[in-house]
């Protein structure tokens, strides 16, 4: 069976996994290592009066404890805003100072305000306690829709407002929602989640006196970009004198992109006691000041015309983007998300208004999917609540309204240029994979046992491979968005790869070494991946927004094609042939005509042992790098399907089927893919139906322990029928389009517009997420109070 | 968790010698609360007294009743042939309890006396009608409960065994939160020859109790049909995130109507 | 949250607001309470040692008195810092109204209150039943006491 590209085959890495034997931070020890405890406060917003650390410096075992005071004095910066973008009035997005230990005032609770550092964990907390605050507490700010007349949190954010942003034609949007047939309005909130990776955040920082330079182990998505930010922005040392390693890394779903501040207290304080000092978080802690994600609030009009096709979108969008600015906060909800407001529809008119609000609750940032979700949702609830109140099919409305084939590349009213795609058939595959046309005998059937039954729809797009630096660039990014990758050679001809990518669950050294195999005809055992570290790997972005694969993947086939091309000229010289004539393929370098062939193998050994070799020519060895910088984003789209049960006597939503018929261009490995998107759609199935973040009126997070957040069980989910289309991504060697957050972009809107499909025939026509059985159950007593009346 | 005192007495008269000696010892069964609380640094007992190895977890029938140890776990309750025979609700409510992990550590009498107000097994002491015998006396399961968290138990006081009356029928169902899994609402109905009690567990504001008016409903006529007019009330129900209090009145009707079969 | 609930007093509304003022009677009606200390005519220092299940906490704090309109009521506040697990504060809006005959008084409160940190963020599920029990321990050990102190006259 090959093992190259489109084979399933079992996970390189899911033996040391599933042996217990991953190396994840917390497993990595070092000699004289102390333990970091922070002191966080428990109020959301207050002026800190005092801070009194006496006792707890004096305490048993304590090394050290260091305020806000000490990392002024020191002058180290905190993590900086890797997006922004400008103003509707002109102006810039604002940018508070982010301090990695609060300086004078606390903005949630969670905030850092003092570190413990001991010789223990338990004496570090010890002492932790006996850190004396004294707050001057100021109102919280927890309400997103008053937070621009509430308290200010920042003396740098005007109305609480970090950025009011703008993108498309406002005047003809406006224009064609009044001479519009129809307009549909529907006011939509995605609920704040918690990322809840299996591993928390954990950093183990030293450094070395002699060498003058710091190592820092770290949860990360991407290490590189996390020793850039430390050591450029926020110490001002030479970035050479930082190493950061992110070993096995548990899960992150964009919660790992970021510079928290723990990280960098125990880097900067690890050089000022001269000791490693390890800290991880405990699940509490991961829920109070691991990035959020999602909370938006979207007010939609969607203009129709008399044919019932789309002439206009308008969304006004308010978004809590916490305490502070997170590195991608700004870019989630404005281009990550208004770019994405065309859908796979064909609308002439499109404008969008987003505010970016402050408030004293944890940072958000980017989530599975981050900004797309978001924009999915409210795109696929208006669909279908302009298909209900027209009377009209949700799929023949949506039909209708597709972007067709040949209309392809096809330019939207918002930035974005789609390459290629095809959207009937995804629809038509998923309607049959779940029997769409038989629905209402199965409605009609669980109504027998008192069961209400929906159906919902959710077409989706996103724009995966972040992302075109060019572009970025223009848009605000600070950061270019290219990936690279080495390839080495041994000289027996084993390979090693190299990239910028970091897997924390994708299975790179799966897929990455499919790749190799596939293209130089090695068996998969003879490929390694090394990724993850600074020292080791060529500077690269790291592992988001689905773009492994179609940049890091497609940088990875930039090299080794490099590799063949020297190969071909070794192979040349050894074969006594022309160049010209030398053809690879299955491994074996052989001159056209001919039977004279060289394995792989031999191609090495010559590179590297090169008795008889063009010396005039070429270099020895066999080792070539590569960097990619894409040309434009890839965009994934499918049509979900979901059914539900909703028990009316408890509210209780069962998802009993489930189809996906999803277009990720070509597929490397199939199993891990419909591992992707399985997990996916168990997310957005988190989202839709259990899972809130949830601050009380004085911004106290009621929802930190899994006792009160509600995360998907494997008995909430049905068994998912998965099946694919293909339009290969036309601008990437791979055809590679991404597929790790389409599952969580496409269901929550698929679960929703179920349940109201099945409570409709009870007047129930509007849910928010989560939909709990609770809220659930009270929507049918209201309808029926209502229906009563 | 704060540093602390651990003694793992023989037996149960040991048992209290050793919490005697401490000012605020705590017993330890099988610490599925009390660890985590200690983890948290919530409690801090100048010493535990582990009471695993004080034979408190025999499982025998005793004709009218059956006798199950304090100690028993979750587990053993589960696979007790003894259980399953004569109170096979009895069985199935140990088992839907937690996870794996839980129940292979949880005991009955670390349950009970606990009284969790979303704790399953105080409905079935309840509802069985069961006498609750420390090493001082034997408390009817009407006198035991008296508030959340709160029983009649004494400081020092420990729960040996509990005894559960066979009833002719039985049945437990819940509501799990869909969070922690602990009983939202837990509705545990037994039938006895001289009538029928309905204890509820996760809904009380002083934990569990009997809803007397549906046990003379079901007393009459024991179907769930003989509860479809009855109007539960919502006062001392409990209100939180996941249920107002009028949710879970609501939910203690259909629980029970489902535990009715 | 809100919290409510009344008692009727066969006292007259002198008699309940000077037991109201006591600091005797209101150490004897705080549930756990173990110290209380008056600092001013309208603060108290107070040490309360809280248990709920295997949680026990030692809180410090103060209670207030504010709003004060003798002999109609006042709201009192209690607030205090548990160390680890947190803050807590709770305020009662008390008021009397006397019968027409002046036999008897209705003593009625409203609580409101409001939990910080690890409390919060663990025990959410308890936070408004042990807010009533306390409220309910409170106010109903306050009455107790001067209805037997009545018994003894």
């Amino acid at each position: 069976m090959s093992e190259g590209i489109g084979a399933s085959v079992t996970r390189k890495e899911d033996k040391k996994f599933l042996t217990g034997k991953g190396r994840y931070t917390d497993d990595i020890n070092r000699p004289g290592q102390t333990h970091a405890y922070f002191v966080r406060s428990d109020v959301a917003h207050a002026n800190i009066k005092s801070i009194d650390t006496k006792a707890a410096s004096s305490a048993d075992g304590v090394v050290a404890v260091y305020t806000g005071e000490d990392v002024v004095a020191d002058g180290i910066g905190g993590p900086i805003c890797g997006w922004v973008v400008p103003c509707r009035d002109g102006s810039a997005t604002k940018e508070p100072p982010h301090p990695i230990l609060a300086n004078g005032k606390v903005r949630y609770v969670g905030d850092h305000v003092a570190v413990v550092i001991a010789e223990t964990l338990a004496q570090a907390k010890s002492a932790a306690e006996l850190v004396e605050v004294e707050y001057e507490e100021l109102p919280a700010v927890v309400d997103l829709e008053k937070a621009s007349s509430a308290t200010e949190i920042h003396k740098e954010v005007p109305d609480n407002c970090y950025f009011d942003w703008e993108l498309g034609d406002e005047a003809s949007t406006d224009k064609a929602l009044k001479s519009a047939s129809r307009v549909v309005k529907l006011t939509v909130r995605n609920n704040r989640l918690v990322p809840n990776a299996m591993e928390p955040r954990a950093a183990l920082a030293e450094y070395d006196d002699i060498s003058e330079s710091y190592t820092l182990h770290t949860t990360s998505q991407n290490p590189q970009l996390t020793r850039l930010v430390i050591a450029a922005f926020m110490f001002q040392i030479p970035e050479s004198k930082l190493r950061v390693v992110a070993p096995d890394v548990g899960g992150g779903f964009g919660s790992k992109i970021y510079v928290y501040a723990e990280e960098a207290v125990c880097t900067w304080a690890s050089k000022k006691i001269n000791r490693p000092i390890k800290w991880t978080a405990d699940r509490t802690q991961a829920f109070l000041s691991d990035a959020h994600g999602r909370d938006h609030i979207n007010n939609v009009q969607l203009a129709l015309d008399d044919n019932n096709k789309i002439v206009g979108l308008r969304v006004d969008t308010i978004c809590n983007l916490g305490s502070y600015l997170s590195a991608f906060a700004v870019s989630v909800p404005t281009y990550l998300h208004g770019t994405l407001l065309s859908g796979v529809y064909d609308i002439p008119a499109i404008y969008t208004n987003v505010k970016g609000m402050a408030t004293t609750t944890a940072p958000v940032d980017a989530y599975r999917g981050a900004g797309r979700p978001e924009a999915t949702y409210l795109l696929e609830r208006t669909m279908d609540a302009a298909a209900r109140e027209i009377g009209m099919d949700p799929t023949e409305f949506r039909r209708l309204n597709f972007i067709p084939k040949d209309a392809f590349p096809y330019q939207t009213q918002v930035a974005l240029q789609y390459d290629t795609g095809d959207y009937e058939p995804q629809l038509d595959k998923a309607m049959e994979m779940i029997d769409y046309k038989n629905f209402e005998t199965r409605r009609s059937e669980a109504a027998k046992r008192g069961m209400y039954r929906g159906i919902g729809v959710s077409t989706y797009i996103e724009a995966c491979g972040i992302a075109p630096s060019a572009v970025a660039g223009a848009l605000g990014s600070r950061v270019g968005l290219y990936e690279s990758a080495s390839v080495r050679v041994d000289p027996t001809g084993t390979i090693t790869v190299f990239t910028g990518a970091h897997s924390h669950g994708q299975g790179h050294a799966t897929t990455f070494a499919q790749i190799v195999s596939e293209k130089l005809g090695v068996p998969l055992a003879n490929v390694d991946l090394i990724h993850g570290d600074s020292e080791k790997n060529s500077f690269g972005m790291g592992t988001y927004g689905s773009r492994s694969l179609a940049v890091g993947g497609a940088a990875l086939v930039k090299a080794l094609d490099k590799v063949i091309e020297k190969s071909k000229k070794i192979a040349a010289h050894l074969m006594e042939a022309s160049v010209e004539d030398v053809e690879f393929k299955e491994g074996k370098f052989a001159v056209a005509g001919t039977d004279k062939e060289k394995a792989f193998g031999e191609i090495a050994l010559a590179a590297y042992v090169p008795h008889n070799y063009p010396h005039e020519t070429l270099e020895p060895g066999l080792e070539e790098s590569a960097f990619y910088d894409p040309l434009n984003f890839t965009y994934p789209s499918g049509a979900h399907i979901a059914e539900v049960e909703v028990d009316p006597a408890t509210g209780v939503v069962k998802v009993v089927d489930w189809a996906a018929c999803d277009d990720f261009g070509n597929l490397i490995n199939p199993m891990i893919v419909e591992g992707q998107v399985h997990g996916g759609i168990a997310q957005g199935i988190g989202q839709a139906l259990l899972e809130d973040a949830h601050y009380d009126e004085n911004g106290q997070l009621l929802t930190a322990s899994y006792m009160d957040y509600c995360m998907p069980r494997a008995d909430d989910l049905p068994s998912f029928k998965v099946g694919y289309t293909n339009t290969p991504c036309t601008h990437n060697d791979l055809g590679v389009k991404g597929c790790g957050e389409a599952g969580a972009i496409a269901s929550p809107p698929a679960i929703i517009n179920a349940i109201i499909d099945a409570l409709s025939p009870l007047g129930v026509t509007d849910m928010s997420m989560p939909a709990t059985p609770q809220k659930v159950w009270k929507a049918i007593q209201d309808s029926q109070s209502i229906a009563a009346e | 968790m704060y540093s602390t005192k651990y003694v793992k007495p023989n037996s149960t008269p040991e048992a209290l010698e050793a919490i005697k000696s401490l000012s605020e010892g705590k017993f330890l069964a099988g610490g599925m609360t009390l660890i985590p609380t200690l983890k948290q640094r919530l409690a801090s007992p100048d010493g535990l007294v582990d009471i695993s190895g004080c034979n408190l977890d025999t499982i025998a029938d005793e004709g009218e009743t059956i006798k199950i140890g304090a100690m028993s776990r979750h587990v053993s309750v589960a696979e007790s042939p003894v259980v399953k025979k004569a109170i096979p609700t009895l069985a199935s409510l140990a088992e839907g309890i937690g996870d794996r992990q839980v129940r292979n550590r949880g005991t009955l009498g670390g349950s009970v006396a606990n009284n969790d107000p979303s704790a399953c097994y105080p409905s079935a002491v309840l509802a069985l009608k069961a006498t609750v015998h420390t090493n001082s006396r034997s408390i009817a399961a009407d006198d035991f409960f008296t508030g959340m968290f709160e029983t009649a138990l004494e400081e020092d006081e420990i729960i040996e065994s509990i005894s559960f009356s066979k009833p002719t029928k039985a049945n437990y169902v819940k509501f799990p939160n869909p969070a922690s899994r602990y009983a939202m609402v837990g509705v545990f109905v037994a039938k006895f020859g001289e009538g029928v009690r309905v204890a509820v567990t996760g809904a009380g504001e002083g934990g569990v109790f009997r809803h007397k008016e549906m046990e003379t409903a079901l007393s009459s006529n024991y179907s769930s049909d003989s509860l479809s007019s009855l109007n539960i009330a919502s006062d001392g129900l409990i209100s939180d995130l996941h249920a107002s209090a009028e949710y879970r009145a609501n939910l203690i009707k259909e629980m029970t109507k489902r535990a009715v079969v | 949250m809100e919290i409510k609930d009344s008692y009727k007093l066969p006292l007259s509304k002198e008699r309940v607001w000077a037991a109201l003022n006591d600091e005797d009677f209101l150490k004897k009606s705080i549930p756990w309470c173990e110290k209380l200390e008056r600092r001013s005519e309208t603060e108290l220092a107070a040490e309360v040692k809280l248990k709920i299940g295997p949680m026990s906490t030692r809180f410090t704090g103060s209670i207030t008195l504010s709003d004060i309109d003798p002999p109609n009521g006042y709201t009192i506040t209690g607030s205090g810092k548990g160390g680890i697990a947190g803050a807590a504060s709770g305020s009662a809006k008390v008021k009397l109204v006397e019968d027409k005959d002046t036999t008897s008084t209705t003593l009625s409160y409203e609580v409101s209150a409001q939990v910080k940190g690890k409390i919060a963020q663990l025990g959410s599920r308890l936070i408004q039943s042990t807010a009533k029990k306390l409220s309910k321990n409170f106010f109903g050990s306050f009455v107790k006491q001067l209805e037997d102190m009545d018994k003894l006259k």
